[in-house]
């Protein structure tokens, strides 16, 4: 079993603060027209928010598990509801790895995998190294030609 | 080949019909503008406006008639079109999923016929022949089928018999008529009426504000019951008119609909899966509805009245009579959930009643009534019997080459899903159900009608369970694929029909073997490999697996899991201790 890079837990965690200062700003701002309590509910909020995020962060990073198996990918993650995928090679339509600019600046990269599916038609393994990204994508790429699916319909 | 002639001023007119309430508008705007600014010019200049445009837009019709170039190849369909922009599209006849034809009234008057091709990819129909004659919309559907077969040129003397399977009859359609009950449309009337309510109140002053609501959502309730019914009805009615459903050697055909008539063909090869589902109701007089998915996008997908390719109502032995001889599954036994489950059921039921008494209390308590806010409670020795009946209801079973599921307390949904239409399997834990130790195994297929969440899944079955049905899930559906392709490497080997179809003719031999119980057609060789997958998959799946690498892959799983569970057991009362240990 395969784990994330670690480095997936810092991206995560800032985003959570990101959206931690979103709630502190829309707090703010209604403290500052509707309630006028002060400061403190803001700067609570944000760090609620915050703390939450980073600890959902954290704990997603330590359940995130992926394998490439002979013929199937399988991942595990999940917080609160676990979810454990398995994507047999044969159904795979198209492989994608992608990079935010927020992914550049940390160095890691997104690898997404394509089934005809109707739910969960995408899967998402966030927090690879960028050559990580690319040797995953390549390995199932390769495994998926070699699995030769009729139609993967 | 060209579209039909008359598709010109029948998309002149319906283009015009929209256009014409936006002249009318501009007219009488603009119009008396001019007027006021030009004197009589001016409307002159409005009707040389007018005019303009109207032959601008027949003459783009007509262009578009000249451009519109459509060709059926040996193993592609061509489109070549596009006034301004040019377009060339090809597509592959086997990746074609269904062939609709569509008529409305005017339509049929005039003899054409609007045709879509559907395929997996993509949101949107593929290609969408807008009027060609209907006959030659008829040939399409034929010729298309007949070459994915790769039978070679098109003989009329070719068999293109029908059987017909299934007909909707005059009395069935009462009852679908009756039995439908479109819940969208209570939905809808309830939010317009909520606002009107208040008004309502403001009319009537000498009563009390809560007596006004209590007899006016009493009586809107009734009024929306009926109305809603009655639009069912008609729905039903206008929707399954004249239903048919017949087979050809590797198709299903359909036919329905009262005032827009629709036409389509579904190959064998390319269902997805089939649903039974019924209601209380329709359990009670043992009637039942059959869908069949596939992947291709169903054709009135906007708010349309379900899938188009679904036998609306029929005796439930028929309707599975019908679905064995599209996919042949033995009879159900299910595995049902543990039955602790209930007790969660219940849980959640009161759960949903607290919060509606909850709600109704505040709204007593605000409005300063006394009123019997308690009085749904009175459901309350139903809710152990809701929860047996959703327990009962649920279950999952495997036969030689399907998975069946069943779910649903009130509407009732049996999905029959062949291994080999697989495509991913997905077990999910809520919070929830890792207090109860159980999981929920979803079977993802290609199939287009399940946007409103409605997989097939297994759903509160043990944990240990859950993960011995997903690599028993991920093994079958290795195994039949592998036997699909060495019948169809077989079928190669002794049928002569090779081209570039191979896949295609060999997927629709396999699935034809499901079919030819039914009607023992020219696909006699098919019946012998049939036997293959059945043995394959019970010699070696029985329960778990005994695969060596699946049971690699459950050791880690179960060394993995306790772990985890342990972890999530330390963690989750103080997640504020996370950062640090790690």
């Amino acid at each position: 079993m395969m784990r994330l890079h670690p480095r997936v837990r810092l991206l995560w965690s800032l985003r959570a603060v990101g959206s931690a200062l979103v709630v502190g700003l829309l707090l703010g701002v209604l403290d500052f027209f509707v309630l006028e309590q002060g400061l403190w509910i803001p700067v609570a909020g944000f760090l609620v928010v915050c703390l939450l995020g980073v600890a959902v962060a954290v704990l997603r990073y330590r359940y995130w598990r992926y394998e490439v198996r002979d013929d199937s990918l399988y991942l595990e993650r999940g917080v609160f509801t676990r979810v454990r995928t398995v994507v047999p090679f044969v159904r795979i339509q198209h492989v994608d790895s992608s990079r935010s600019p927020v992914e550049r600046i940390a160095g890691l990269a997104t690898t997404v995998v394509y089934t005809a599916g109707s739910r969960g038609a995408d899967v998402t393994i966030p927090g690879l190294s960028a050559s990580g990204s690319d040797d995953l994508q390549e390995r199932i790429k390769r495994l998926a030609i070699r699995a030769e699916g009729d139609d993967a319909v | 080949m060209k579209l039909s002639p008359l598709s010109v001023p029948y998309r002149v007119a319906q283009k015009a019909g929209s256009l014409l309430f936006s002249l009318v508008i501009l007219l009488f705007t603009g119009a008396t503008g001019l007027v006021e600014a030009f004197g009589a010019s001016g409307l002159l200049l409005a009707l040389g406006g007018l005019v303009a445009l109207g032959v601008a837009l027949v003459g783009y019709e007509v262009a578009y008639y000249q451009r519109y170039e459509y060709e059926l190849t040996a193993d592609t369909f061509d489109i070549r079109s596009g006034v301004f922009s040019r377009r060339t599209r090809e597509i592959p006849l086997a990746r074609i999923q269904n062939v609709d034809i569509r008529r409305n009234v005017v339509q049929r008057f005039l003899d054409i016929a609007a045709v879509d091709f559907e395929t997996a990819g993509g949101s949107e129909t593929e290609a969408a022949i807008r009027f060609v004659s209907f006959s030659e919309a008829k040939r399409l559907q034929r010729d298309i089928g007949r070459r994915k077969r790769g039978d070679a040129d098109d003989d009329e003397s070719a068999t293109d018999e029908t059987d017909l399977l299934f007909a909707l009859s005059d009395r069935e359609l009462a009852l679908v008529g009756l039995l439908s009950f479109d819940l969208r449309v209570p939905g809808l009337v309830a939010f317009l009426a909520s606002s009107s309510v208040p008004i309502l109140s403001s009319a009537i002053p000498s009563l009390s504000g809560l007596t006004v609501l209590a007899v006016g959502g009493l009586l809107l309730a009734a009024a929306v019951l009926l109305f809603s019914w009655v639009v069912g009805i008609t729905v039903a009615v206008l929707n399954y008119y004249g239903f048919r459903l017949s087979q050809t050697t590797d198709e299903l055909r359909y036919e329905r609909g009262l005032v827009q008539r629709y036409d389509g063909s579904i190959p064998f090869e390319k269902v997805q899966t089939l649903t039974v589902e019924d209601n209380p109701l329709k359990r009670r007089f043992g009637y039942a509805t059959l869908v069949i998915e596939t992947a291709g996008y169903a054709p009135g997908q906007g708010g349309s009245y379900g899938s188009e390719a679904a036998v609306p109502l029929a005796r439930v032995d028929r309707v599975l009579g019908l679905a064995r001889d599209i996919d042949a599954f033995g009879e159900f036994d299910f595995e049902r959930p543990p039955k602790r489950i209930r007790r969660r059921y219940v849980g959640r039921y009161l759960i949903a009643l607290g919060v509606i008494l909850v709600a109704l209390y505040s709204v007593n308590y605000a409005l300063g009534g006394s009123y019997p806010w308690y009085a749904p409670a009175i459901v309350l020795p139903l809710l152990p019997i809701a929860a047996h009946y959703k327990w009962k209801h649920r279950g999952y079973w495997l036969d030689d080459r399907h998975i069946v599921t069943r779910n649903g307390f009130w509407t009732r949904q049996t999905r029959v899903v062949p291994y080999h239409r697989i495509q991913t399997v997905i077990d999910t834990q809520t919070i929830f159900q890792r207090r109860w130790r159980v999981a929920t195994v979803t079977v993802d297929t290609a199939g287009s009608r399940s946007l409103a969440a409605r997989d097939a899944a297994a759903v509160d079955i043990d944990r240990d369970e859950a993960k011995r049905l997903r690599a028993t899930l991920e093994t079958r559906l290795q195994e039949a694929l592998v036997a699909r392709r060495r019948e169809a490497a077989r079928d190669d080997a002794s049928g002569p029909s090779a081209g570039s179809l191979d896949v295609a003719g060999g997927d629709a031999d396999a699935t034809d073997t499901d079919a030819t119980d039914a009607e023992s057609s020219d696909s006699s060789d098919s019946s012998e490999p049939s036997p293959t997958p059945p043995e394959s998959a019970a010699s070696n799946g029985s329960e778990c697996t005994d695969d060596s690498r699946h049971s690699d892959d459950s050791d880690v799983d179960s060394t993995d899991d306790p772990m985890d569970e342990d972890v999530a057991d330390e963690r989750s009362p103080d997640r504020g201790n996370g950062p640090d240990s790690v």
